[in-house]
């Protein structure tokens, strides 16, 4: 137990969620049909990132730039999203689906 | 406000116009609506392109870092601002032409296209990676909407929606990759992150090259380099010709822009005698010679049978960023002259030659060969004009595409090594005849199935004589141009 705490208050403890994040939202993408699924695979991603971002700017720099980062990504996570959802909404009304293999006119 | 910022907001000028004039846009469209449907905002952006031109003639002329080392301003940096503000001006001027942008939404094009331009010229700037993230991302969000620009066109959605899937995984990868190179190195400024690194003497770690690849993938997505050149042929399909001619030059040389920049000044340290070399540990030449061959064979290969003229020049366009990337394996001078020549070559001939095939879209509401046939006899203008920009693209002698071709190959030679490289080219070169000369055949030695009489607007026709000219003055006289190229990187920052 003490083994544990150690480990979640460690800057490998914050590495692990932010690696464990990153893999399940490359699944996410890579297995979804559904295009909002995609969507919140990309936003995993980017938390990955910012969790990363933070847990080093406290353990490794001690300086508050990694911080700052996490807060723009949240911010272009916020603006990716709103153009997404538009994006996928338009999709909708055309083709009445939201699924990704739909989007298939397109081939080579 | 202290003197310093004031001297910091000086340098940052030409942004600051173009956000100026940005917002400008914004309040006359609430004011008045009848601007929303006429040219003044093209005429606005424009004049906000010659204005960022000027300023950036004025502001700055020697080289520095400032807002705490966030940018700098060097040639590189005023290098790609003119490269920019030219490529946004000609854009808007292709896009007021075609009746692909409907009329309604003229000033919601001018703004995205400012916002874009704007984005682009941060990544050019960019020396830090928090900087660099947000100017990716301006440009990039904004392309999804801008590719998605008809509204009820399907195809046009299809190529927004798969722009933002693999853009935004690609662009996940790249940040995660900042936030592991952050953690390593420490810093999110690109010369504490080269002193890291020289200190650091090779012992990196698994990590480095994991946060190198992650990068890689987010950069290289930009520049539609392999392996993520995937979704150029459909997004420069689908989105609207004028915006497929923004997006195969603007944004793929400001993603040149921020892979250069961070080569040269993370990864590699300059030498005495004016040449780069990479960091001891750090040995990406090979790399970057498979990548750049990989590129443009698969290009090549994947545009040869292609019908549709649209998704040629798309597969043509990365077939192009892998002969520019062979100028950055000898890491020598005049080989990344040769990348920024090149680079110039290509905005015009390309700006040129997808606009041809925006006029020949809004002419038979198709972009298939056929649709060009015997449209060289009906207008002589355009066809000419198209085999100038076909005849640059192949390479072939006396157009400029041929210099440029020849000075990154000849900067190969000269250094000794990657023959096979250079070989590599040559056959890709003729391997590309093919399929371009298949457009010039459709275009001149067939003949249309009735007799038509077409005329060419003077709009278009002006436009297409001043890419042109360019494209043919550049294959004989080009001493100033490469001049001010080495001039560029002299100054690197």
């Amino acid at each position: 137990m003490n083994h544990l705490m150690q480990f979640s208050s460690s800057l490998q403890g914050y590495l692990a969620v932010g690696a464990m994040l990153f893999s399940l939202g490359i699944f996410c993408v890579l297995t979804r049909k559904n295009a909002i699924g995609i969507l919140l695979g990309i936003e995993l991603i980017l938390n990955a990132a910012a969790i990363n971002f933070v847990a080093f700017s406290k353990f490794r720099t001690g300086l508050i730039d990694g911080q700052i980062v996490a807060l723009f990504i949240m911010l272009i996570a916020a603006a990716e999203a709103a153009v997404a959802l538009a994006v996928i909404l338009r999709f909708y009304r055309l083709k009445q689906t939201i699924d990704a293999d739909e989007a298939s006119i397109m081939r080579n | 406000m202290t003197a310093e910022t004031l001297h910091n907001i000086k340098l940052l000028a030409p942004e600051v116009c173009l956000t100026f004039f940005l917002c400008f846009l914004f309040v006359v469209d609430g004011l008045f609506p009848k601007t929303r449907t006429n040219k003044f905002s093209m005429i606005t952006t424009v004049v906000a392109c010659i204005a960022g031109i000027l300023l950036t003639c004025k502001v700055g002329k020697t080289p520095e870092a400032y807002f705490g080392g966030l940018v700098v301003n060097d040639g590189f940096t005023k290098f790609f601002r003119y490269f920019f503000f030219f490529t946004a001006a000609v854009s808007s001027y292709v896009a007021f032409g075609s009746k692909e942008i409907e009329t309604r939404s003229r000033m919601e094009f001018s703004l995205l296209l400012l916002c874009t331009t704007i984005g682009m010229s941060i990544m050019a700037a960019a020396s830090n990676l928090l900087v660099l993230y947000m100017g990716i991302e301006m440009v990039s969000i904004i392309s999804f909407v801008m590719a998605g620009f008809k509204r009820d066109n399907l195809k046009s959605n299809e190529a927004s929606f798969k722009y933002l899937v693999f853009g935004g995984v690609a662009s996940g990868f790249m940040i995660y990759g900042f936030s592991l190179m952050y953690g390593l190195t420490g810093s999110l400024n690109y010369p504490q992150m080269a002193a890291y690194l020289t200190a650091a003497q090779g012992n990196f770690g698994l990590v480095f090259w994991l946060a190198l690849v992650l990068i890689y993938g987010g950069l290289a997505y930009k520049i539609s380099a392999f392996p993520m050149h995937f979704w150029a042929p459909d997004v420069y399909e689908g989105a609207p010709t004028p915006i497929a001619t923004f997006f195969s030059v603007g944004p793929k040389a400001a993603g040149f822009a921020a892979l250069l920049r961070m080569l040269l000044t993370v990864f590699a340290v300059k030498t005495a005698e004016g040449n780069w070399q990479m960091i001891n540990g750090i040995s990406l030449t090979h790399v970057i010679a498979v990548i750049s061959a990989l590129t443009m064979v698969v290009g090549n290969l994947s545009a040869i049978g292609q019908t549709n003229v649209k998704r040629i020049l798309a597969y043509s366009s990365i077939a192009h960023v892998g002969y520019m990337l062979m100028g950055l394996v000898t890491l020598d001078r005049s080989g990344l002259t040769a990348i920024l020549f090149y680079l110039i070559a290509y905005c015009a001939m390309n700006l040129g030659a997808f606009w041809v095939v925006g006029v020949v879209a809004n002419l038979r509401g198709r972009e298939d060969l056929d649709a060009f046939r015997g449209l060289g006899w009906s207008m002589p203008v355009l066809g000419i004009c198209m085999g100038i920009f076909i005849f640059s693209l192949t390479g072939i002698p006396m157009f400029s595409g041929f210099i440029g071709k020849f000075l990154i190959f000849g900067s190969i030679i000269k250094s000794g090594g990657y023959l096979w490289l250079v070989l590599l080219g040559v056959m890709n070169s003729v391997v590309s005849l093919y399929y371009y000369i298949k457009i010039l055949k459709s275009m001149w030695l067939d003949r249309p199935e009735s007799p038509e009489s077409l005329k060419l607007s003077t709009y278009h026709a002006v436009g297409l004589v001043g890419l042109a000219i360019p494209t043919v003055v550049l294959g004989l006289y080009f001493t100033p141009i490469l001049e001010f190229a080495e001039r560029t990187l002299s100054n690197l920052l």
